[in-house]
């Protein structure tokens, strides 16, 4: 069982400072949002769980030991990171980015392997992708590929995903897509996952644990009924929001809100 | 379409492509080994190499020719995969070791060398690409900490610019030192450094092989870790690449190659910019195909200009 969390995290880009002692935990096994207003740092934070980002100060711990201290391929093996707007080589199908996901598991030399290729094929059976698998990248619209980049993390095979704004620039439909797809991974493989969602209301529909972030701090976690509450939105974004039950899945949703006058 | 019947279309494809580049090599070296102040015709050639030709023929084909053209096609090997692990490793589709000033940098290393040791004794000219060597990653290493020290960062941009400021210093230093060079080592420096293979002879091939091999075998083992790095460094870094360490090695072939490929042909720009462009085109970004295929259009068109240079305005010859 993967558990990553943070202790006594500081983060930081040149001089300025984004996140300064953090403790956080990603449960395990369960689908977790990071929420919070643009510059709040959850970006930050998701890059120094996937250990892309290196702390000023503190620690990040997967499985209780510190990340910093395990060799990339290790790490690799055990989270996978998709970060916001990833960029391909054009000319690339949808097979061949797709199989650059077991590039961690893959020996030094050699071809894929019979159980590379089976993964592979299983990964794109799973995210409807199959009759994609000889078109171009480039030509695919902006649903197919985010499902493309989701399916490459999902072929690395790992206990934990990272995801960073990944239903951003997408349609009404194709969020509902890829979230539904991370369920599916969550609730058939047990995947933990972790992302960074600007949606409220789909932060709350499809995740067991919100985290709401302020200022590289948390304002509140848990269950989204603890966290979907005016007071947390209040703090967080700086909103007067009514929360309402979403009719078809009884899950808490703000649909009206205004400004507060105290906004910084 | 059917994932087996793409990929085979795929290798069709590919393979079309590189017999149809390996025709033009070999019309090339054709052309090139019959052309030159004294023309040899097909038959000729055939004569001379199945051991018939007269002592003149065996000259001109054996010391002066072929020398030259294998020459040219190591060169072209050498430069063009460079070109394709520089563009790949700082993800600069500008990049080129002869833009980038690393040309430049082992020519003038070549000529402090020449200054120093002469051309005459093959045992200067066998350290020469160890001297080029030093003055390519010379080059890189000076471009990369202008960079750092003016807080830059390294985007592609910044490394084009940088790497065009760094050719023209060292340029204008390498002409410098040309001006103490005495005659014999005036004639070679200068047809050397406009990229001439003029003066090619064995000595060079054989002081060049061992390098180029290792080198391109080196390139060629990285073309999964090249894939990786195409997809920008945060993805790369989640596969688990280890970003830094990777590209200091990739970057170090790179050096090596161009650094060999000029200490015995001079600095020819460009053949590291439009080969693997080239090659993109014809058959996509995995560098399991691009990098040979990368390879054997660089030699081509070295080929190809070398001989175009040759017969061109006969009986003297261009500058490649």
């Amino acid at each position: 069982m993967n558990v990553i969390e943070t202790k006594n995290l500081d983060l930081a880009y040149e001089d300025h400072q984004v996140v300064v002692n953090l403790n956080l935990t990603i449960p395990a096994g369960k689908i977790t949002s990071l929420i919070g207003p643009n510059g709040c740092g959850k970006s930050t934070i998701l890059k120094a769980l996937g250990r892309i980002l290196k702390p000023r100060g503190g620690f990040v711990y997967l499985n209780s030991r510190d990340i910093q201290q395990l060799p990339t391929k290790t790490v690799a093996k055990a989270l996978s990171i998709l970060p916001q707007a990833p960029v391909a080589p054009s000319g690339l199908t949808v097979w061949e980015l797709v199989s650059y996901g077991r590039f961690p598991r893959r020996k030094t030399i050699g071809k894929l392997t019979a159980e590379d290729r089976e993964i592979i094929d299983w990964t794109l059976e799973e995210t409807n992708l199959a009759d994609l698998g000889t078109a171009v990248v480039d030509n695919l619209s902006g649903g197919q590929r985010q499902r493309v980049w989701i399916a490459m993390a999902i072929a690395q095979q790992t206990e934990l995903i990272l995801l960073d704004e990944p239903t951003t620039y997408l349609d009404l439909a194709y969020q509902l897509e890829v979230l539904e797809m991370l369920e599916k991974l969550n609730r058939e493989r047990n995947c933990t996952i972790a992302m960074v969602l600007h949606d409220l209301n789909l932060a709350s529909r499809f995740s067991d644990y919100l985290i709401a972030v302020l200022d590289g701090r948390i304002i509140a976690e848990g269950s989204a009924e603890a966290v979907m509450v005016p007071a947390v939105l209040h703090d967080t974004f700086g909103i007067d929001g009514e929360i309402t039950q979403d009719p078809r899945t009884g899950k808490p949703a703000c649909i009206s809100y205004h400004l507060t006058t105290s906004r910084k | 379409m059917d994932l087996e019947v793409y990929q085979r279309k795929q290798k069709r494809r590919n393979t079309a492509i590189i017999i149809a580049f390996f025709m033009m090599l070999l019309l090339s070296v054709l052309i090139s080994m019959r052309s030159g102040y004294s023309s040899l015709s097909v038959t000729d050639i055939l004569r001379v190499i199945l051991g018939g030709g007269s002592e003149n023929e065996e000259l001109v084909l054996f010391s002066f020719r072929l020398p030259r053209i294998v020459l040219s096609i190591m060169v072209g090997m050498g430069l063009a995969t460079a070109g394709c692990l520089l563009q790949a490793v700082t993800g600069n589709a500008l990049a080129d070791t002869g833009i980038l000033g690393i040309n430049a940098g082992a020519g003038l290393m070549v000529v402090l060398y020449v200054i120093a040791f002469g051309t005459q004794s093959a045992s200067a000219i066998f350290t020469l690409p160890f001297a080029a060597l030093l003055g390519a990653s010379g080059a890189f290493l000076l471009i990369y900490l202008l960079i750092k020290k003016r807080d830059l960062g390294i985007s592609p941009f910044s490394m084009v610019m940088t790497g065009i400021a760094v050719q023209a210093g060292l340029s204008a230093l390498t002409t410098l030192m040309v001006i103490k060079l005495d005659d014999t080592q005036y004639a070679f420096v200068s047809s050397w450094q406009s990229g001439s293979i003029w003066g090619a002879n064995w000595t060079f091939v054989l002081a060049v092989l061992p390098w180029l091999c290792i080198l391109l075998i080196a390139a060629m083992c990285k073309a999964r870790v090249l894939d990786i790095l195409g997809l920008r460094e945060e993805t790369a870094a989640g596969l688990g690449l280890r970003i830094k360490k990777e590209q200091q090695g990739i970057l170090l072939i790179a050096v090596g190659l161009a650094g060999a490929c000029v200490s015995v042909s001079g600095s020819i720009s460009f053949v590291g910019l439009m080969a693997p462009h080239i090659a993109r085109r014809l058959v996509g970004p995995r560098h399991n195909t691009l990098m040979p295929v990368c390879a054997l259009v660089g030699s081509v068109l070295v080929s190809v200009a070398d001989t175009i240079a040759r017969v061109i305005i006969q009986p003297s010859s261009l500058p490649t």
